[in-house]
C-alpha cells in the first residue's frame, strides 16, 4: 500500500472513532466522570492523611497515570469493541485494512481524549489540592505522557488480541487489564514496598520507569538507573509483541470462524 | 497450483474446511467436504442449499474472512490465504442481516468504507452521493444506523459494498426479510451490477431469487457440491420431468397415476390435477385422448417445466 493509502486508512479509523466518541454518552463519562472522581477522592484522602505536598504529588502523579493511560487504553481496545458490539468487525476485516491502521487511528483518537483528561485532571489538581503538573518543566511532562500513551497502545493492542481469540468474553479485560498493570507499576506508592516477585513483574512493565522518572522531579529518589531508557526499551519490545500477538489473534480468528461468529 | 484463466472469477479445488466445537474443542465439525468450484467471470452465481449446508462458510473462504483447511482456492487469478491482502481491494460483501456502528450516519458508513479503499476528497465525496442516490438513501443520510429500517439497513450493506467498485460481489442472502417491493428493488439493482461487468456470487434461500438473477447456480448439501449449472440444465439434469395441470369434470381419475410415463399424481384444493411426466410432448396426446376416450371432460389443460424449487427440494431430500 502507498504511503497516500496508509495514511487514508489510519484517517478513516481516526474519523470513525471521533465521531463515535462524539456521540456516545458512555465516551463522556471516561473523560470526565470517572477522572474527576479519581482526583477529586484521592484529593480528599491526602488531605485527611495529612500527607506532605511531595507525598501528595505521589499519589496524584498515580491518579493522573490511571485516567490517563485508561481512557487511551480504552480507545484503542474500541479499535475492535465498537465493532464486535455492533457485530459489524466482518466488514473491517473484508476490507483492505492491516492492524496498524487500526490500532494507530484509534491510538491518535486516545492522544487527543488521553490529553483532554491530563489537562483537566492537572487543572482540577492544581485548583483544588494545589497540585503543580507542569512543575517539572515540559520536557518532562511530554516524556511522562509518552510512556503514558505508548503503554495505553500496549495494553490496548493485547485487550484487541484477547477479543479477537476469546469473543465477548474477553472484554472484561478492556476495563480490568490497566488497573492490574498500573497495581503492579505502582500507582499510588514506590514498587520497592511490594513484595519480591510482585515487585519483579514491576521491572517488567515499561510504565513503572515513566512513573518512576516523573517522581524524581517531585524529589522522590529514583529506585531505577536510566528508566526513561529503561522504559522506551521496554516498550518497544512489548508493542512489537502486542503488534504480534493482535495479528497472530486474528490469523487464529480466521481460522476458526470467530470473525464471523462475532458478526452474527 | 492450478492455472486460472483469465475468464474465470473463481477457481476452488477440494476445498474442506471443519470447525473445532465442544469444551475442549476437540469436536470437530466439517462444514465443507472437498467442494469444488469454477465460476466464470461476468456472471451471477447462485449458491444455494439448505441451513448449515456450508454456503456462508464457502463464501467466507472466497471473501478471505476464513482459511481453507485443504484444498487451493484462487479468487480473480489470486490465492485466497497468500494473496489475501491484494484480493481484498478488487472484492466486496453484503449480507443479509447487515449490521454496521449504531451511531454513524448513513453517508458516514459508506464514506468509512471508502476511505479504506483509498478514495478521497472529491472522488470520496462523488462516491458516496452516486451510491446515496443509486439506493434511493439520499432522504436518509443523516440518520443514525440504528435508526434505520430494516429494508434501508440492506440498502446501506449494498452501498458499502458497491464502494470499491468491486470485480466480485459476495452477496449473502440481500433479500433476507424485506419487504416483496424493496425486494424486487433489490433483485433489480444486482441485475443491473451484472450489465456493468460484475460478478456476482449470491446465497439465497429464494429460489425464485436465483432463477430470476442467475446465469448458473450449484447446490451445495452437507458440505458437498450436488449438482453445478445453469438453471434449466440442472431442471434436465435432475430428470423431475415435466407438468401437467387439468382441471376435469369429474375432477378425480383413478387410473391416471397408473397411466403410462406418469410419475406422479397430485391433487390440489383448487380443484387442479398435477401429473408429472417424464415426456410432456409423448404423454400429452396419449393422456388426452385417453380422457376424452373415458367421457371426462376437460375444462382447461396447463404444461409447465418444474421450478428450480423443486429441484431444491429434490436435492435437499
Amino acid at each position: 500500500m502507498s504511503w497516500r493509502g496508509e495514511a487514508l486508512a489510519v484517517w478513516a479509523v481516526v474519523v470513525r472513532n471521533a465521531i463515535m466518541a462524539s456521540r456516545n454518552v458512555f465516551f463522556f463519562f471516561e473523560l470526565l466522570f470517572w477522572p474527576i472522581v479519581g482526583v477529586v477522592s484521592i484529593g480528599f484522602m491526602t488531605r485527611f492523611l495529612a500527607l506532605t505536598p511531595a507525598q501528595g504529588s505521589f499519589v496524584l502523579i498515580g491518579t493522573i497515570a490511571l485516567s490517563v493511560v485508561n481512557v487511551c487504553q480504552l480507545e484503542v481496545a474500541y479499535a475492535v469493541l465498537m465493532d464486535v458490539w455492533s457485530k459489524s468487525i466482518k466488514h473491517q476485516f473484508l476490507a483492505p485494512i492491516g492492524i496498524r491502521h487500526l490500532t494507530l487511528g484509534s491510538w491518535l483518537v486516545g492522544i487527543v481524549r488521553g490529553l483532554l483528561v491530563f489537562i483537566l485532571v492537572a487543572a482540577l489538581g492544581g485548583w483544588a489540592f494545589g497540585f503543580r503538573v507542569l512543575e517539572p518543566g515540559l520536557a518532562a511532562v511530554a516524556i511522562f505522557l509518552l510512556g503514558c500513551f505508548v503503554n495505553a497502545w500496549i495494553v490496548g493492542v493485547f485487550v484487541c488480541a484477547l477479543i479477537t481469540l476469546f469473543g465477548n468474553r474477553a472484554e472484561a479485560f478492556a476495563w480490568a487489564s490497566v488497573n492490574l498493570v498500573l497495581m503492579l507499576a505502582g500507582i499510588y506508592y514506590p514498587v520497592s514496598v511490594l513484595p519480591d516477585s510482585a515487585a519483579a513483574i514491576a521491572k517488567a512493565i515499561p510504565l513503572t520507569y515513566f512513573l518512576d522518572a516523573y517522581r524524581s522531579h517531585f524529589g522522590f529518589a529514583t529506585e531505577f538507573a536510566a528508566p526513561i531508557t529503561t522504559g522506551l526499551v521496554l516498550s518497544a519490545f512489548y508493542a512489537m509483541a502486542a503488534h504480534a500477538a493482535f495479528w497472530a489473534a486474528i490469523q487464529r480468528a480466521r481460522r476458526t470462524g470467530l470473525l464471523l461468529k462475532m458478526s452474527e | 497450483m492450478s492455472s486460472l484463466a483469465p475468464s474465470l472469477a473463481i477457481d476452488a479445488r477440494d476445498v474442506e474446511k471443519s470447525f473445532r466445537s465442544g469444551f475442549t474443542g476437540t469436536r470437530r465439525t466439517p462444514a465443507l467436504r472437498g467442494v469444488s468450484l469454477v465460476v466464470p467471470r461476468g456472471i451471477i452465481f447462485g449458491l444455494l442449499g439448505p441451513n448449515g449446508a456450508g454456503k456462508t462458510t464457502l463464501l467466507s473462504i472466497l471473501s478471505t474472512l476464513l482459511t481453507p483447511d485443504r484444498g487451493s482456492v484462487r479468487v480473480l487469478g489470486l490465492d485466497v490465504v497468500r494473496e489475501a491482502a491484494a484480493l481484498r481491494r478488487r472484492l466486496n460483501m453484503a449480507s443479509g442481516r447487515p449490521s454496521f456502528l449504531w451511531s454513524l450516519r448513513v453517508a458516514e458508513i459508506v464514506a468509512f468504507y471508502g476511505r479504506l479503499y483509498g478514495l478521497s476528497g472529491r472522488a470520496l465525496a462523488h462516491r458516496v452521493d452516486s451510491l446515496i442516490s443509486e439506493y434511493e438513501l439520499e432522504p436518509y443520510r443523516r440518520l443514525p444506523y440504528n435508526e434505520l429500517s430494516t429494508g434501508l439497513k440492506q440498502r446501506v450493506a449494498l452501498a458499502k459494498s458497491l464502494v470499491n467498485d468491486p470485480e466480485l460481489l459476495f452477496l449473502d442472502e440481500p433479500t433476507l426479510g424485506l419487504d416483496p417491493d424493496v425486494s424486487v428493488r433489490v433483485r433489480a439493482h444486482v441485475a443491473a451490477l451484472r450489465e456493468r461487468g460484475m460478478t456476482i456470487v449470491l446465497t439465497t434461500h429464494y429460489m425464485r431469487e436465483a432463477e430470476e438473477l442467475c446465469d448458473d447456480v450449484a447446490f451445495i448439501k452437507a458440505g458437498r457440491i450436488l449438482a453445478h449449472g445453469t438453471p434449466d440444465a440442472l431442471k434436465r439434469q435432475i430428470k423431475l420431468g415435466s407438468v401437467i395441470a387439468l382441471r376435469l369434470d369429474p375432477p378425480a381419475v383413478p387410473w391416471l397415476a397408473d397411466a403410462d410415463g406418469v410419475l406422479r399424481v397430485t391433487a390440489d384444493a383448487d380443484g387442479w390435477l398435477e401429473c408429472v411426466v417424464d415426456d410432456v410432448e409423448k404423454r400429452l396426446p396419449v393422456l388426452l385422448r385417453q380422457l376424452v376416450g373415458d367421457g371426462v371432460v376437460i375444462r382447461n389443460v396447463q404444461v409447465r417445466e418444474p421450478e428450480l424449487e423443486e429441484v431444491f427440494v429434490e436435492l435437499a431430500r
